[in-house]
């Protein structure tokens, strides 16, 4: 009876919305989330290497070159000592230095048969960025100064040696934009993350809440009056709805918030984020489809296990389908229409949050688009009908865990 | 037309006969006990009434008709292990609960009121359920058992966990219910309530009916061979051939008779012999003893 599936929907949806913690969640986990990525993104544009180093070098034409380019470098600002020609006691003395944490490192670069050999030598093996900048700071110095004795104008090799700004444009909807693609990063990356915490939050409430009319035994008394299966669906349509209340909330903060005048008065002028239809579109699609799939299978669980701590023991259902998705994020987005982030895109329990994060960061063909739906779809329909062969006795049976060739027999056991 | 009706039902779990071969009815206006000792198959029973699950052979009937989820507005259902809401609060899971037995808003408001007035709980109403008390919870459940005025009420051992005030009540409420002509079935294994609140009983052991019908009925089958007797002087006359087996405490005697008419002439010899008697009652035999011994004539006492 549909009118018993919406009054358990809308018992569920109150109480859920005026807890405290719905409250907690949905102010919090976007602050959170954007503000680390926003950190990450200012930081990563920002940081340059800012090492101070010692370069010891025959050629002193190359040293100061190499200084030149370290200090005013395209992205690094280090503080370079040069010293050249070496005496005798020069290694000892920067060995010394960097002993003594006077200095961060040095590079010593020795001329064999007219090829530098270069040598970095410092107290720490990792750090990266010093390595890359060094790295490349040495290749133009080299090229500059080759140049330089070759006779060509000292004003040409600036001009040669000038960097080169990449703009990027993109094709939407037959329409050539500019575009920004670390702000069309940062707003996938943002949303990719809510998701993810909206999926695992509210597939993780739904278990909670079945687990909670388990130990208090509504369940019988409710049982009374309403069928199991009305039950179940109540729920997830409550706790649904929830999520997408919470998502709701999130997106029109973000529209807000990426209004103009807002967001040049929050600072934020610089990272101009900006979601179009479409991507909320999917977004909102994908996370009902997501929803649905990981809290039907959540709800599953529910209904086998009797406490909070036995449901803790199969969280790894739930959460390692999920953290694939994370650890296949770098390579779908550095290349998102690959073979690999096609077939990713396309195993359901990946596709709500990666056929997402195709969508809103390239434009894939409309095909994998409508395939990914038919699949998920496919799958929830499949899950739901398990789920709720499970949850008919499950939710009945108290103390022992179910064996696997029991659950087999209840999803096996006709009404 | 009986409220309910059993059919020679049977229920089978796995390998285990919950309930086999059982047939009752309950007329309305009736007060009937299901009883039984613990895990003889009450609960089967009760839940195939309220069709959480299904016989797996035989009929359950309910105002007539063959088992049909739509009649289930009409009955009321208390099971053994209560449950609420613990986080809602009281009210709200009132009219949630009437709601979902086909009340709207307002008739559930309001009657949750009135039912909150007569169980006296009315201090209860703004609270949330997990700040109660149990004895307070069990009344709010019981209340919202009853909101849709059921005319078949089912309760599952409803006196358990209850202190002697509220259990007089909870008697004093069902009786009321049971004048109005609702019928109510109630499972217990406490006899000394069944014998002043059922019309009728079915006492089953082990899935199987072992006695049933109307408490006169079921009493008249046994004979009346019990004497009570308080008194001052001879004890000769526990002597007498008709006895079977006498207690004696200070100054009064338990006896039980090979047979009814042994009793006058029990008090005639104790008469004669000078002993000076206060109380002679012939008595028929407590439920109490007669569930014992049915259920330990089948030698299947689970306790």
């Amino acid at each position: 009876m549909p009118s018993n599936i919406f009054l358990i929907a809308k018992r569920e949806y109150l109480e859920r919305v005026r807890t405290k913690s719905f409250l907690v969640t949905t102010m919090l986990i976007p602050l959170l989330m954007g503000g680390g990525i926003l950190f990450s993104v200012v930081k990563s544009r920002h940081s340059k290497a800012a090492s101070h180093i010692a370069v010891v070098a025959a050629d002193t034409d190359l040293a100061l070159a190499l200084q030149d380019e370290l200090e005013h470098g395209k992205d690094s600002a280090m503080q370079v000592d040069v010293i050249s020609p070496p005496t005798g006691n020069t290694r000892q003395a920067v060995v010394d230095e960097t002993a003594e944490k006077q200095i961060d490192g040095f590079l010593w670069i020795d001329v064999d048969k007219g090829k530098p050999k270069a040598i970095y030598t410092s107290m720490s093996n990792a750090d990266i960025s010093t390595m890359q900048s060094i790295e490349s700071a040495l290749r133009r110095a080299i090229v500059r100064e080759g140049m330089q004795r070759k006779g060509v104008d000292a004003g040409e090799i600036k001009l040669m040696m000038a960097p080169v700004d990449l703009e990027t444009e993109t094709i939407r909807n037959g329409e050539i934009s500019k575009s920004d693609t670390m702000t069309a990063f940062f707003g996938a990356y943002v949303l990719f993350f809510l998701m993810y915490m909206a999926v695992m939050l509210h597939g993780m409430n739904v278990a909670r809440s079945i687990i909670e009319e388990k130990t208090s035994r509504v369940f019988e008394v409710m049982l009374a009056t309403v069928r199991p299966q009305e039950m179940m669906a109540g729920k997830l349509l409550g706790v649904g709805s929830v999520g997408l209340t919470q998502i709701g909330i999130w997106v029109l903060a973000a529209l807000g918030l990426s209004a103009a005048p807002m967001a040049s008065a929050v600072g934020a002028g610089a990272i101009h984020i900006s979601f179009s239809a479409g991507q909320i579109i999917a977004f909102i699609g994908y996370f009902v489809m997501g929803f649905l799939l990981y809290s039907g299978m959540a709800a599953a669980i529910g209904a086998m296990v009797n406490s909070e701590q036995e449901l803790q023991q199969f969280n790894m259902v739930i959460a390692l389908p999920m953290a694939v998705c994370m650890f296949v994020l770098v390579p779908v987005i550095s290349n998102p229409n690959s073979p690999f982030s096609r077939i990713i895109s396309l195993i359901p329990t990946c596709t709500p949050l990666i056929m997402y994060l195709r969508i809103a960061i390239s434009n894939p063909p409309w095909y994998d688009i409508a395939a990914s739906v038919v699949i998920l779809l496919a799958t929830i329909y499949g899950v739901l009908w398990l789920t709720a062969r499970i949850y008919r006795v499950g939710i009945l049976m108290y103390g022992k865990r179910p064996t696997l060739p029991e659950i087999l027999k209840w999803i096996r056991y006709s009404d | 037309m009986s409220i309910v009706q059993l059919e020679h039902v049977r229920k089978v779990y796995d390998k285990k006969v919950a309930v086999e071969d059982l047939s009752f009815s309950i007329e309305p206006g009736t007060m009937f006990g299901l009883l039984g000792p613990n895990g003889s198959g009450k609960t089967s029973t009760i839940r195939m009434m309220v069709g959480i699950t299904l016989p797996d052979s035989g009929v359950v009937r309910l105002f007539g008709e063959p088992f049909k989820r739509d009649a289930l507005k009409r009955v009321a259902y208390l099971p053994e292990e209560r449950g609420l809401y613990k986080k809602m609060k009281v009210i709200d899971q009132l009219v949630f609960l009437g709601q979902l037995r086909g009340l709207d808003e307002a008739t559930a408001l309001k009657r949750s009121h009135e039912w909150c007035e007569r169980l006296q709980i009315t201090e209860a109403i703004p609270k949330k359920t997990e700040e109660l008390s149990k004895g307070m919870q069990q009344k709010i459940q019981f209340i919202a058992t009853l909101l849709h005025e059921p005319e078949l009420i089912i309760m599952d051992e409803p006196f358990s966990g209850l202190d002697p005030v509220n259990a007089t009540l909870l008697i004093e409420t069902m009786l009321d219910l049971r004048n109005e002509g609702r019928a109510i079935l109630f499972s217990t294994h406490r006899m000394d309530q069944v014998e002043k609140m059922c019309d009728a009983i079915c006492l089953i052991s082990r899935g199987k009916e072992v006695l049933s019908g109307t408490m006169r009925e079921v009493k008249s089958r046994y004979p009346r061979n019990r004497v009570q007797m308080t008194f001052e002087g001879d004890t000769g006359f526990l002597r007498n051939p008709g006895i079977e087996e006498a207690k004696l405490y200070n100054g009064s005697a338990e006896v039980r008779l090979k047979d009814e008419s042994g009793a006058q002439q029990l008090l005639a010899q104790a008469v004669n012999a000078g002993t000076h008697i206060t109380r002679f009652e012939v008595m028929e035999p407590t439920l109490e003893e007669i569930f014992i011994q049915e259920v330990s004539a089948g030698g299947n006492v689970d306790a």
